[in-house]
C-alpha cells in the first residue's frame, strides 16, 4: 500500500527564517504561517473553545461545585438506584448492540473483501448508502416495520401464523435491532478499511507453509484486522452510550438511557448540576471505554509504519483515512501495485458450500441494511393516513402534503441552510487546521487532534449539553448562528479526518519543487497543495453538510422551538405519529445518499482520473 | 534577482544543521565553482541531502553561512533563490500535464502566455519529448518524467541546478543513458550544477569535482581522477572503487617513498599483474614488488576476471581484463603478484 512509503519518510521541510529585505505586509505574514504552521488552525480553536471546549469546563467544575469543589451532586446521584440502572442499563444496551454488530460486522467485512473487484466496489457502496442516510429516517423505518399495523404483523396475520398483531416495537427488542441497523456500517467501515489494506499474500504465504485456511485466517488476517476491530468497536459502542432518538422511539419506559435522562432534566430546567453531573458520569464511561479499547491490543502497527499507539487517542477515527484512500484511488486502479495481490484473495479456492453460505450471509446483512430504506419508500406511496403496511392503495399525497405544507418547507429549507453554512465555515476552518497541523511537530499536533476531534469522539448529548452552556453565555440560544455554531462544532471534525487522511499520502517534495520555482507559499498552496487534496476537501464539505442536515440532538437543545430543522419537524411527527407525510420526506432523504456519492464520485474519482498517480508519484 | 547569472558561484561557510543532538552536516566548507558540476558523494545517511537542502533554503542552517553569487541567503527563503531543482522521485506535479509542469516556472516569473509555449516547445524538442505535452506525467516511463523533471528544472534558465539522486530511480541501462544526457544538457547550458548521490559510477562519469561526504563531513574534494588515484583516507579509498588495504600484509611493502605515520598502504586491484611462478620477469622488474601466493578464488565477470590470492597473512584483489592469450588460474594454483612500487599508495588509516 501507499502508506507505507509516505509515514516512514523523514520530514525534510524546516522553516526558513523570513526575508529580511523589506517586503510588504502581506507576505511577511505569510512568512510568519510559514514558520508557525500551527497558527492555521487558530480560526478552528477559536469556535471550538468559544462554542464547546471552554463551556465544557465550566460545566464540569461546576458539577463539581467550584471554587468549594465537593462531590455532593455526584453522591446525590448515585445515591438514587433509579439512576443506578439507568447507567447500566446504558452500559448493557450499548455492549449487546456493540457485540451484535461485531458478530454481523466481522464476517460480512470479510467476505466484502474476499469478493471480486468489481463485486466488493459494489458492496461497498451498498454499506455506504445506509451510513449516509439519515439516521431519523431509518429508526423510523423501523416503527414502519414493527408497528402494530406493520409489515410484519401484517405479513404474520395474513399468513395466518398469529391471529392478533404483537407487540413488536417499544421494547428492549426493537431498541435493539434500531441501533444494530444504524451502526452496523460503522463496523464495517472501519473493518474494511483495514482488511483492504492486508497483504494477502501474507495469508496465501501462511497456507502455503501448511496452515490450514481457518489457522492462517486466526493466525495471519485476524491479528492484522484487529485494529479495525478496535476502531470499529469503539465507533460503535461510543456512539451507542450516546443514543437517544433511536431508544426513545423504538423503546418502551424500561429501556431509557443515560442520554434520555439528561434530555428529561434540560426540559425541566433543573440546576446546571442536574445535567452536568449525568453528562460527566456518561463521559467518564466514555473515556474509560476508549483509554481501555485505545490500548495498542495488536503489538504495533507496523503496517501502516506508525508508531506504536498510546492508549487515549482519537486516532482510531482515522482509520478511515485508508477507506477514503482506497475508493479515491478505484480510479487508477489499472496500474496500481496493490492489484498485484489481488490473486491472493482471502476466499482463494475455499469450497462450493462455503462459497454459498458467505454469499447468504452478505446477502441478509446488506438485505438487513438496506430493506427499511425501501419500505418507507413504498409506504410514501400509501393512501392511507396511518401506518399500514403493505398499503392497501397508492397515492402521491403525501408528496403533495409536504411541498403544499409551509412548515415542512420551511423545515426543509432550514436545513439546506444551515448545512451550506456550516460546510463552508467548518471545510475552510477545518482545512486549514488539519494542513496547520500537518505540518506541526507530532507532540503538539496529537493533543490539539485530540481536541478537535472530541466533538465527534464523546457523546454528542455530551456534546450537546456543553454547546448549550457556550451558545447560552453567547446569548445565541435560538439563533440560526447559534445553529450554525453548534453544527460547526462537529462538522470540522469530520471535515479534519477527512482531509487529514489526504494529507498523509501527499508528497510534500511537490511544495519544495513548487517553491524552488519561485512559487511562494501562497501560490504554492493555491496552486499545488489545494488542487491535490481537493477531493479530501469535497469529502469533508460533503459530510459537514451531512453532519448539520442529519444532527438532532443538539438541535433539540438549543434550538428551542424558535427554529425548526427538517430532523427537528419529522421528530415531532414521529412522537406525535401524525401522517406519512414523515415516509414522503424519509423516501426523499434515503434517495440523497445516492446524490451524494455521485457528488463524491465527481470530486474524488473524477479527479483521479485526470491526475491519476493522484499524490504521489509512481516510481516505475 | 537578475544580476545572479552574472556569478553563481556557492558557498559553504562553516555549516552546521542538528536534528536534535545530532549533527546531519557538521562544519561544511566547500565553494563551487561557476560552470562546474560537483556530486556530493557518500553512504546513506552522510549528510548529501541535508547539504542540499540546505542550499536550496528548505532547511534553515543551524550555524553557519551560505552564499550564492557572493550574498549570504540566510534570509532568503527558497522561492527567492534562483535554482532549478531536480528531486528524486521527480516531485512532477501529478494534476498538471507535461507541458503545464513545464510552463510552471515561467508563469512564476510572470512570463507571458506566448513566450512560454515558445520556450516549452523548445525545450521539449531539446528533450526528445515533442509529441508527450498533453501527457500527465504518470502516463510517462521512468526515464521520461526524468527528462521532464530536468526539463522543468532548466527551463527558466536559473544559474543553479541541484539535483537530489537524479537518476536513482532509473534502472542500469536508462541510467547510463541518462548520464551522457545529463551531461550533455549541462555542458551545453552551462549550469552551476550540484548533484546528490550515492552511485559511484556516475559521480566519476559525470563529475567535475567529487565531494565525498562521512558522517557530515567532507571527507576529501577532489577531481574523478585524482579521488581515484589518490585517495587521502582509507574511507575514500574504499568508498569509490575496490581497495587493497595493506593494513599486517605479512610481507615487506617496497615503495618509491617513505610511509608518513598514521598511514596504511594501499593499492588498486587493476594495478597488480598476476602470473604463473615460472613464468619470465617483465623487462622493468626492478621497479616492481613480487610476492608469490595461492589462488582462493576466481570470479568470472565477462570483461575481466577477478582473483582472490592469499599472500602471507592477508587477501588480495586482482583484476585483470580478459585477454586472448591470457593463462587462467583456479582455485588452489600457486601464481606471482607484481606490480610497480609508484602504484603504492599511502592512506590516513
Ligand atoms: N528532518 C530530520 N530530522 C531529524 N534527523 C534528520 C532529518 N533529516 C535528516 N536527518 C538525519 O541527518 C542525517 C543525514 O541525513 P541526510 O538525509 O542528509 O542523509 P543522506 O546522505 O541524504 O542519506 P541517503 O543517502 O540515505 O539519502 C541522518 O542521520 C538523518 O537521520
Ligand atoms: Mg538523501
Amino acid at each position: 500500500m501507499e502508506t507505507l512509503q509516505k509515514t516512514g519518510r523523514k520530514p525534510i521541510t524546516r522553516a526558513v527564517p523570513a526575508s529580511a529585505m523589506g517586503r510588504i505586509r502581506p507576505v511577511e505574514t505569510l512568512q510568519k504561517l510559514r514558520r508557525m504552521p500551527i497558527l492555521l488552525s487558530v480560526p478552528a480553536f477559536a469556535i471550538l473553545l468559544a462554542v464547546y471546549a471552554i463551556p465544557i469546563v465550566e460545566l464540569f467544575l461546576a458539577s463539581l461545585d467550584a471554587p468549594s469543589f465537593s462531590l455532593a451532586h455526584y453522591r446525590e446521584f448515585f445515591a438514587e438506584g433509579a439512576n443506578i440502572t439507568v447507567l447500566f442499563q446504558t452500559i448493557e444496551i450499548s455492549a449487546v448492540a456493540t457485540a451484535i454488530c461485531v458478530i454481523i460486522g466481522y464476517p460480512t467485512a470479510y467476505l466484502i473483501v474476499a469478493a471480486s473487484k468489481r463485486l466488493r466496489i459494489v458492496l461497498i457502496v451498498l454499506v455506504f448508502i445506509p451510513w449516509l442516510t439519515n439516521g431519523l429516517v431509518r429508526t423510523y423505518a423501523w416503527v414502519v416495520i414493527l408497528g402494530d399495523r406493520g409489515l410484519l404483523n401484517n405479513l404474520m396475520l395474513e399468513l395466518g401464523l398469529i391471529s392478533s398483531p404483537l407487540h413488536l416495537v417499544y421494547n428492549r427488542m426493537a431498541v435493539y435491532i434500531g441501533m444494530v441497523h444504524i451502526m452496523l456500517p460503522a463496523m464495517i467501515l472501519p473493518l474494511l478499511s483495514v482488511m483492504l489494506g492486508i497483504d494477502k499474500s501474507l495469508v496465501a504465504a501462511a497456507r502455503s507453509m501448511g496452515a490450514r485456511p481457518f489457522v492462517a485466517f486466526w493466525r495471519v488476517f485476524l491479528p492484522l484486522s484487529l485494529p479495525g476491530l478496535r476502531s470499529g468497536l469503539l465507533l460503535t459502542f461510543i456512539f451507542c452510550l450516546g443514543f437517544y432518538i433511536t431508544p426513545a422511539t423504538l423503546g418502551g419506559l424500561n429501556d431509557a438511557m443515560l442520554s434520555t435522562f439528561i434530555v428529561s432534566q434540560v426540559e425541566a430546567v433543573g440546576s446546571v448540576a442536574s445535567v452536568a453531573v449525568p453528562s460527566f458520569v456518561l463521559l467518564a464511561v466514555t473515556i474509560v471505554v476508549l483509554s481501555v479499547l485505545g490500548l495498542d491490543l495488536s503489538g504495533n502497527q507496523g503496517r501502516e509504519g506508525q508508531p506504536a499507539q498510546t492508549s487515549f487517542r482519537p486516532s482510531w477515527l482515522l482509520s478511515f483515512g485508508p477507506l477514503i484512500r482506497y475508493l479515491s484511488e478505484l480510479a487508477a486502479s489499472h496500474r496500481a501495485k496493490r492489484w498485484t495481490a489481488e490473486r491472493y484473495k482471502a476466499g482463494g479456492n475455499s469450497r462450493r458450500s462455503a462459497k454459498t453460505v458467505g454469499g447468504v450471509w452478505v446477502a441478509l446483512a446488506i438485505f438487513f441494511l438496506l430493506f427499511p430504506g425501501f419500505v418507507v419508500m413504498i409506504m410514501s406511496f400509501s393512501d392511507k393516513p396511518y401506518l399500514e403496511f403493505p398499503p392497501s392503495g397508492l397515492s402521491l399525497q403525501w408528496y403533495r402534503s409536504f411541498f403544499n405544507d409551509p412548515s415542512w418547507i420551511g423545515a426543509f429549507w432550514t436545513s439546506v441552510q444551515l448545512g451550506i453554512w456550516v460546510a463552508v465555515l467548518s471545510t475552510i476552518v477545518g482545512t486549514l487546521a488539519a494542513y496547520g497541523l500537518s505540518r506541526t511537530h507530532p507532540r503538539v499536533r496529537r493533543p490539539l487532534t485530540m481536541v478537535i476531534l472530541s466533538p465527534i469522539t464523546f457523546p454528542s448529548i455530551v456534546v450537546g449539553v456543553s454547546v448549550y452552556q457556550g451558545l447560552f453565555a453567547l446569548g445565541m440560544i435560538g439563533t440560526q448562528s447559534g445553529i450554525i455554531l453548534a453544527h460547526t462544532v462537529g462538522a470540522i471534525g469530520s471535515v479534519f479526518i477527512i482531509v487529514s487522511a489526504t494529507l498523509a499520502n501527499f508528497d510534500r517534495r511537490l511544495e519544495q519543487a513548487a517553491q524552488s520555482m519561485r512559487a511562494g507559499p501562497l501560490r504554492t498552496f493555491m496552486r499545488v497543495t489545494l488542487p491535490l487534496i481537493r477531493p479530501g476537501v469535497i469529502g469533508g464539505a460533503v459530510f459537514a453538510f451531512l453532519h448539520s442536515f442529519d444532527e438532532l440532538v443538539i438541535t433539540s437543545l438549543i434550538s428551542v422551538f424558535s427554529i425548526r430543522t427538517l430532523p427537528l419537524k419529522m421528530w415531532e411527527d414521529i412522537r406525535n405519529q401524525i401522517d406519512p407525510t414523515i415516509a414522503a420526506v424519509g423516501s426523499m432523504l434515503t434517495v440523497l445518499p445516492v446524490l451524494w456519492l455521485i457528488v463524491l464520485y465527481v470530486g474524488w474519482w473524477r479527479s483521479r482520473l485526470t491526475a491519476q498517480s493522484g499524490v504521489s508519484v509512481p516510481t516505475t | 534577482m537578475k544580476n545572479s547569472s552574472v556569478s553563481a558561484q556557492i558557498e559553504f561557510k562553516n555549516v552546521t544543521k542538528m536534528y536534535g543532538t545530532v549533527a546531519a552536516v557538521e562544519n561544511l566548507s566547500l565553494s563551487v565553482r561557476r560552470g562546474e558540476f560537483l556530486t556530493i558523494l557518500g553512504p546513506s545517511g552522510s549528510g548529501k541531502t541535508t547539504a542540499l537542502m540546505l542550499l536550496a533554503g528548505f532547511v534553515a542552517p543551524t550555524e553557519g553561512d551560505i552564499l550564492i553569487a557572493g550574498k549570504s541567503v540566510a534570509a532568503v527563503p527558497s522561492y527567492r533563490r534562483d535554482q532549478g531543482i531536480v528531486f528524486q522521485s521527480y516531485a512532477l506535479f501529478p494534476h498538471l500535464t507535461v507541458r503545464r509542469n513545464l510552463e510552471f516556472p515561467l508563469e512564476m516569473r510572470g512570463i507571458n502566455a506566448a513566450e512560454r509555449a515558445a520556450r516549452v516547445d523548445r525545450m521539449l524538442e531539446r528533450v526528445h519529448l515533442k509529441d508527450y505535452g498533453g501527457r500527465m506525467p504518470s502516463q510517462l516511463s521512468g526515464g521520461q518524467q526524468q527528462r521532464v523533471a530536468l526539463a522543468r528544472a532548466l527551463i527558466a534558465d536559473p544559474p543553479v541546478l541541484l539535483l537530489d539522486e537524479p537518476l536513482g530511480a532509473l534502472d542500469r541501462n536508462l541510467r547510463e543513458q541518462m548520464q551522457g544526457e545529463l551531461k550533455s544538457l549541462h555542458r551545453e547550458f552551462g549550469k552551476t550544477a550540484i548533484c546528490v548521490t550515492h552511485d559511484q559510477e556516475e559521480a566519476l562519469t559525470l563529475s567535475d569535482r567529487i565531494v565525498v561526504m562521512r558522517a557530515g563531513q567532507i571527507e576529501q574534494v577532489d577531481t574523478p581522477e585524482a579521488l581515484y588515484d589518490r585517495p587521502s583516507t582509507r574511507f575514500v579509498a574504499n568508498f569509490l572503487g575496490e581497495a587493497n588495504i595493506l593494513d599486517n600484509p605479512g610481507f615487506k611493502i617496497e615503495s618509491d617513498a617513505a610511509q608518513p605515520a598514521g598511514t596504511v598502504a594501499m593499492i588498486r586491484p587493476e594495478r597488480i599483474c598476476v602470473a604463473a611462478p615460472a613464468a619470465p620477469k617483465r623487462a622493468d622488474g626492478n621497479q616492481r614488488q613480487s610476492v608469490t601466493g595461492t589462488v582462493e578464488d576466481m570470479i568470472y565477470a565477462g570483461s575481466l576476471r577477478k582473483y582472490h590470492v592469499r599472500v602471507g597473512s592477508s587477501m588480495l584483489i586482482v583484476r585483470e581484463h580478459v585477454a586472448s592469450e591470457q593463462r587462467t588460474f583456479r582455485r588452489g594454483d600457486e601464481v606471482r603478484l607484481e606490480w610497480l612500487r609508484s602504484d603504492i599508495r599511502f592512506v590516513i588509516a
